[in-house]
């Protein structure tokens, strides 16, 4: 007789552990998610408990002092970023987890600051944007092109997220294009715009493969070469004029050459012997700005290899050589000095 | 509503083919011609800076960004790029010379109302060199063979007296004329350094040609 009911006893024990196990270690709903203000202070409330009821913070599994409580809610003053991560709070006695919260501490963003530039006239343009200062949380930017009153579109650029790319339809428009930018988080919202015409915005990529040689046998020459930046799609129809500027490392002062066609220069005027550090930057023949300055190349001129001093020894009978080597290799020394006063 | 008499335009006397034996080509006439735009911009952007201020308020600040409305007979530089690409030599002569001429009466209107000596001064010395690109396009359409475009019947710019003008409407229309002026000296440079380009003695045209293949 006694058989069934320790079964039947069994059974609801068995039951109400799997209850109680589940309650413990079944997956909770998701964690709340907050955003709340740097400097600002906030109070958590333990979910639905009880202003008195009996819990325990933790933040990222650490137990929280109970000085922070305000009842069962925790207060947090003056927030910091330190204070961002998940916070949960645990009935006292039986370690139930009643509640989480995901805080992540941040700033609602300032004006962005956006700008065009074209630096592949005629095809198009791209833009970019950034905020001053960081809100550390997540960011959603919106971007409308207005060409008059027609909407462009801004593709995304596949590599960089703060960038989009314009094409343009016409050329040599007298109509603005207005560009708008929209930031939001989930403490606020920023936005600016800026208008331009199609010429102010051009400024080319820095010319490339900037490389300098010394030209043998003259050693106050420098040759340099460089490309049209591989950007620039159509040099012929928009030919680029270029500007270099040359220096020797030891000095500061740069020297400016301005050229109009061409992709190559001599330096005629480099100081012999020493290395130069020489750069050249692009621009459109007529419109926009200048690009910036390329790599720097660097380059020494030719200098005539030193003669290495030797003194002869003279065998017996062997005919004197016509100027004793000392005397010889100075008058050559002289020789040169004296050409290299000439060319200065 | 911007409308011109310009008879004396239309009728300047033919300038005769130069003489093809032995002269240098068109070359050095659209190289003239490129550095006569060139010179024409730099003129242009302070005589515009002071007729805007002239305006006031607010054509004369940059942010300035009003829509295109009226102003329909000015020719207009904006074309669409492919279009602009393909334009064979003489259509691209032709386009230059046909918006300088309208232009170039537009201003000698604009002169006519100006209110101060000084500004009359700089139109008037604008309009002169206008008329010195003008009889260079001429020049260069001559020694290619081309005809100086004649005005259709019909559409020849004529005073029309139109609707009673306000003040600020007349003013919007100063603006874009001078925003299209300079769009269009601009666009002309461009147009000659194409045609510089393939204006090039042959060898040069030869080496041009490779590169492209290599491009």
């Amino acid at each position: 007789m006694a058989a069934p009911v320790p079964w039947a006893c069994c059974a609801v024990l068995a039951a109400a552990a799997a209850v109680v196990y589940a309650q413990r270690h079944s997956p909770q709903e998701a964690p709340h998610v907050q955003y709340e203000r740097l400097g600002s202070d906030v109070t958590l409330p333990c979910g639905t408990a009880n202003w008195d009821a009996a819990v325990t913070w933790r933040v990222n599994g650490t137990d929280l002092a109970p000085d922070l409580l305000n009842g069962s809610q925790l207060v947090l003053h003056g927030l910091e970023l330190g204070h961002s991560g998940l916070y949960a709070c645990f009935h006292r006695d039986s370690w139930h987890l009643r509640h989480q919260v995901l805080l992540h501490v941040g700033l609602p963003p300032r004006e962005p600051v956006l700008s065009c530039r074209s630096n592949t006239y005629p095809k198009g343009f791209y833009c970019s944007w950034h905020l001053p200062t960081p809100t550390y949380i997540p960011n959603t930017f919106n971007v409308t092109v207005l060409h008059g009153s027609k909407m462009m579109v801004c593709e995304k650029d596949p590599a960089l997220k703060n960038r989009c790319h314009i094409r343009y339809m016409h050329l040599f428009s007298t109509i603005k294009y207005k560009v708008s930018i929209s930031v939001s988080n989930a403490l606020g919202h920023n936005a600016t715009a800026i208008t331009f015409d199609e010429f102010t915005i051009v400024k080319p990529d820095p010319p490339e493969n900037v490389v300098a040689r010394p030209v043998p046998s003259n050693p106050r020459r420098l040759e340099v070469t460089w490309q049209t930046p591989s950007t620039w799609p159509d040099p012929e129809s928009f030919p680029l004029k270029f500007f270099l500027r040359y220096r020797p490392l030891i000095l500061d002062q740069w020297q400016h050459v301005e050229l109009s066609d061409g992709t190559t220069h001599t330096i005629t005027d480099a100081y012999a012997g020493k290395e130069y550090i020489i750069q050249v930057a692009a621009k459109d023949n007529e419109i926009g700005t200048w690009s910036d300055w390329s790599v720097a190349a660097h380059a020494t001129p030719w200098t005539e290899e030193p003669r290495h001093l030797t003194t002869e020894a003279q065998a017996p009978g062997e005919h004197p050589h016509p100027l004793p080597p000392v005397l010889s290799v100075g008058l050559r020394c002289c020789l040169a000095l004296s050409c290299a006063f000439q060319l200065l | 509503m911007l409308a011109c008499l310009c008879t004396v335009l239309w009728h300047l006397p033919a300038v005769p083919a130069l003489n093809r034996t032995g002269d240098p080509g068109p070359g050095p006439s659209i190289q003239k011609t490129y550095d006569l735009t060139r010179y024409l911009e730099h003129q242009l952007r302070s005589l515009a800076g002071t007729y805007l201020n002239y305006l006031g308020p607010p054509f004369n600040e940059p942010d300035f960004n009003p829509p295109r409305l009226g102003a329909e007979t000015l020719p207009r530089a904006t074309v669409n790029l492919d279009v602009w690409r393909s334009l064979n030599d003489k259509l691209r002569l032709t386009q230059n010379y046909e918006a300088y001429s309208h232009l170039l009466c537009y201003l000698r209107g604009l002169n006519r109302q100006a209110a101060t000596a000084e500004l009359r001064r700089s139109l008037a010395h604008f309009c002169t060199s206008l008329q010195g690109l003008l009889g260079s396009i001429a020049g260069v359409m001559a020694a290619l063979g081309y005809p100086l475009p004649q005005p259709l019947p019909g559409t020849e710019p004529t005073w029309a007296p139109g609707p009673a003008h306000s003040d600020f409407l007349q003013k919007m229309d100063d603006f874009w004329l001078l925003k299209e002026l300079q769009t269009w000296l601009w666009r002309s440079a461009k147009d000659f350094n194409r045609l510089k380009k393939k204006m090039q003695p042959p060898a040069a045209a030869v080496t041009l040609h490779l590169e492209a293949h290599g491009f």
